[in-house]
């Protein structure tokens, strides 16, 4: 069994990788427990009256590239900032699924508002909640769940970005201070924030990756920020660039441990990933609710055009969309909410499906409605604008996918006392280690592939789905079986294999997807039976169905693909930096 | 002073509403419901006066436990404690009004403020019925002369005034093509109409706070009221769609479809 017993509990998808199907982990599908419901109405009562008289402000705002003073004021004083913050400091003690929620409500409304609140708890001040000490909490807390410091998260610097060990950012120690000094980019809530976690090199410019976070704020001599960004999209939240010019830091306000940064960072990071969920989940809700009232509205031919196939073909395809990012995203939120220590990689994929998932969306219902999708009248083009940095922002989604399928390698390698030694560090050194993996990972998929194995199949689904389970326990073994064959084929080579990294990462996606949506359908069918469940059972119907013909064609791709062409054509692109065959 | 106010469940105007096909009610699946409009803006008019006047404002609501949502919804707002007349099952206009009165004899309010009608029912009965059994003064359809935009909304002044010697009420109510003044003495019964005032929404520290107030669990039967219903609705049912218009050609022709279809002359 690929389980080690004497390291902690693998991920859902590190099992998985080995053909293990670790179903108590999502099975049955969590409930929102009693008490968050009843929060939650309440908080989306409020919400609503507090957000709704602001609708024809967001669009202005939105074209005024900045929101009024009188808004953030609005939010503070509602409550806003409180979110996460334990309540004997005046917060909402929000855990994942509530906190999660609440930004998909707000999501529905705007972007920016949404954007303003979540980059003040999903990362600007989650490193306190994480990693502060008491004194740490104490001092801050109560500020920021009033919202007299709105926090923000500082890692992005101009010449680093995906590569967030590159930064050079610096601190150095001088007595019981710190001196920082460097420059960070694209900081959302850059000109509302007074509270930073700011990352900086504290190894020596030589050293990459040895960093450190702290604690800075605003009325340290020597911070500034930059001028209000210009951007494409979530415009009229606050985005600048923050400096450090020989600021003083007492010791106290290091966050976790010194050298210890980049962890921070990561930790940080992913479990903001249920925010920025829900996020998705809202604009998908809102576009569902704008398509199919312009459907129906729009009449063309003499009928409305949600008559048409067309039409028909991508609201249905929204739906499944929808329920499977949400059916993700709450699943994310209970590993977070029940103590589940590994979920990195599955909070990767939430972030990645939800994220490309909204996007689709908002490029079909802006299509649904045509000309007026793309007329600024209509709301159409903001939602598309603010959503696009979704696929970049906390992780590209680029990055993330090469992230789950080599955390997952990686994981499983060092969770193995055999192997730890040789693959320590996978991501420093690739070169090491990669020989033994293949034969373990050649050993295990042919276990996987075998017929009956404990682990290898679903016992608690009802039998409405068990065929979809059956699906899912043969994917699993596909999976296996290419997580083998890509790793046979490169070798030490795969951390420069992005192509085959990516087919892994993507399969992975789709498998943890449906697994997520074929829990809460089993779930759902044995709560109200299945004649109450049609439309969940077509929706698990239709996303298995798209499931099983991606994993089969990207397991196809592993051996037969145009990966070689497609890298010659771009290095020959590269080489001119343009196109060769024009035609006059 | 102390308030009595009420806040009954009702479904969400927003939400689609739809009629079961036996017309024996509406279809629950996927109804969002909150507290009567009406009566939000009593639960607000009351944090007014209870701010300008110091006491207690005591909100209560009659059904099953889902009316605890729109109780800690108005503890949120500002209300001191609840009352949840425990009941499940259809009441009439008067059983509501009985249970209510027993509420006010026990809780012994100054002044009770009630929606003037609840968006469900629209029957408009509760408050003249429950003025008329505690033997209190009424005024109904409270408004006030100051607009929804102006100063006095703004800083939150209540639309309803105490008179100088505190022991009556001045009411600006709306009637047919104005408003007319009245004065009533307290104890009285006063129900809201649209424009009294803009109700504040809960904010997130509020509904925090609320998780602690107490709600107070009483029955019908425990205030001996029979709450058999007089009044019951035997059947529901939607408007007729409408049909769509015709456009005519002129103003003669309008005319002639006037007298002669519409019988309009």
């Amino acid at each position: 069994m690929a389980t080690p017993t004497e390291q902690k509990t693998p991920s859902f998808m590190t099992s998985m990788c080995f053909g293990t199907i670790e179903e108590e982990q999502i099975l049955p599908y969590p409930k929102t427990r009693p008490q968050d419901v009843e929060l939650l109405k309440n908080v989306i009562t409020s919400l609503d009256q507090l957000l709704k008289p602001h609708e024809k402000d967001f669009r202005a705002w939105d074209r005024a590239g900045e929101m009024p003073p009188s808004m953030i004021e609005e939010l503070k004083q509602f409550g806003m900032f409180s979110l996460i913050i334990p309540e004997s400091h005046g917060g909402m003690a929000m855990n994942a699924t509530c906190y999660s929620r609440t930004l998909q409500e707000m999501a529905k409304y705007d972007g920016s508002v949404a954007v303003t609140v979540g980059a003040h708890s999903s990362i600007g001040m989650r490193g306190l909640v994480l990693f502060g000490t008491d004194a740490q909490k104490q001092q801050y807390f109560a500020k920021l769940a009033s919202g007299e410091m709105i926090a923000a998260f500082c890692l992005t610097e101009p010449g680093s970005g995906s590569d967030a060990a590159s930064i050079k950012t610096t601190a150095v120690k001088d007595g019981d201070h710190w001196v920082l000094n460097g420059n960070k980019l694209w900081i959302t809530n850059g000109g509302i924030a007074s509270f930073f976690t700011v990352f900086a090199k504290t190894g020596g410019q030589a050293e990459r990756g040895n960093m450190t976070a702290f604690i800075v704020t605003k009325d340290m001599p020597g911070v500034s920020v930059g001028p209000h960004e210009d951007k494409m999209g979530l415009r009229a939240s606050s985005t600048t660039t923050v400096h450090f010019d020989n600021v003083r830091i007492p010791a106290a306000n290091v966050l976790g441990e010194v050298g210890k940064g980049f962890k921070v960072a990561m930790k940080i990071l992913n479990s903001g990933r249920s925010g920025l969920g829900g996020g998705t989940i809202g604009v998908m809700k809102k576009l569902l609710a704008l398509g199919t009232k312009q459907a129906k509205d729009r009449t063309q031919f003499g009928k409305p055009i949600a008559e048409f196939g067309l039409v028909k073909q991508k609201l249905g395809h929204l739906v499944v969309d929808c329920y499977a990012t949400e059916s993700t995203v709450n699943m994310l939120n209970h590993f977070v909410d029940s103590g589940v220590e590994e979920y990195a990689v599955e909070a990767a994929i939430a972030k990645v499906f939800g994220s490309e998932a909204m996007w689709r969306s908002c490029d079909e219902m802006l299509q649904v409605a045509g000309g007026n999708g793309y007329m600024c009248e209509f709301p159409y083009e903001r939602i598309m604008r603010d959503a696009r940095i979704n696929r970049i922002f906390e992780g590209t989604n680029d990055i993330l996918r090469l992230f789950i399928s080599l955390t997952v390698l990686n994981e499983v390698g060092s969770s193995l006392k055999e192997l730890s030694d040789s693959l320590k560090g996978i991501f420093d050194n690739p070169i090491k280690g990669f020989g033994v993996l293949s034969d373990y990972a050649r050993r295990r998929a042919a276990i996987a592939t075998g017929v009956k194995r404990e682990k290898s199949h679903f016992t608690k689904l009802h039998p409405a789905v068990q065929e979809k389970g059956t699906l899912v326990e043969e994917l699993t073994r596909d999976l296996a079986a290419a997580a083998d064959r890509i790793l046979r084929k490169h070798g030490k080579n795969i951390i420069g294999k992005q192509f085959a990294t990516k087919r892994l990462a993507d399969i992975m996606i789709d498998l943890f997807v449906l697994s997520c949506t074929l829990s809460r359908v089993s779930t759902a069918v044995q709560d109200k039976g299945a004649g109450n469940c049609t439309k969940e059972l077509e929706i698990l119907e239709v996303l298995s169905g798209q499931v099983r013909r991606r994993v089969k064609s990207n397991f196809n791709k592993i051996d037969d693909n145009d990966d070689e062409h497609i890298k010659s054509l771009a290095n020959h692109a590269l080489e001119l930096e343009g196109y060769a065959w024009d035609n006059i | 002073m102390k308030i009595l106010v009420t806040a009954k469940r009702v479904e969400d105007p927003e939400s689609k509403i739809k009629v079961k096909p036996d017309g024996s009610g509406i279809v629950p699946e996927g109804l969002k419901y909150k507290i009567n409009p009406f009566d939000e803006i009593a639960v607000e008019e009351a944090l007014r006066l209870s701010a300008a006047h110091t006491g207690d404002v005591v909100v209560v609501s009659i059904g099953t436990k889902d009316v605890h949502e729109q109780l800690r919804h108005a503890l949120a707002m500002g209300a001191t404690k609840a009352v949840w007349v425990n009941h499940t099952g259809a009441l009439d206009q008067l059983a509501i009004a009985r249970l209510l009165q027993k509420v006010v004899e026990k809780e012994k309010p100054d002044l009770v403020i009630l929606g003037k009608q609840s968006i469900d029912d629209d029957q408009n009965q509760v408050g003249q019925y429950l003025a008329e059994f505690l033997g209190w003064s009424q005024a109904t359809f409270a408004s006030k002369v100051e607009a929804l935009d102006s100063d006095a909304e703004k800083n939150k002044q209540p639309g309803l005034k105490l008179t100088a010697d505190k022991k009556g009420l001045t009411v600006v109510r709306e009637v047919d093509g104005g408003l007319s003044t009245l004065e009533c003495s307290l104890p009285a019964v006063v129900t809201t109409d649209l424009r009294l005032n803009q109700p504040r929404y809960a904010s997130l520290p509020g509904i925090m706070k609320a998780k602690s107030k107490p709600i107070e669990e009483l029955t019908p039967a425990a205030l001996a009221v029979d709450v058999a219903p007089k009044l019951t609705v035997t059947k529901l049912s939607s408007p007729p769609a409408r049909k769509a218009g015709i456009k005519v050609a002129d103003v003669p022709a309008l005319v002639e479809k006037l007298k002669n279809e519409a019988k309009a002359f």
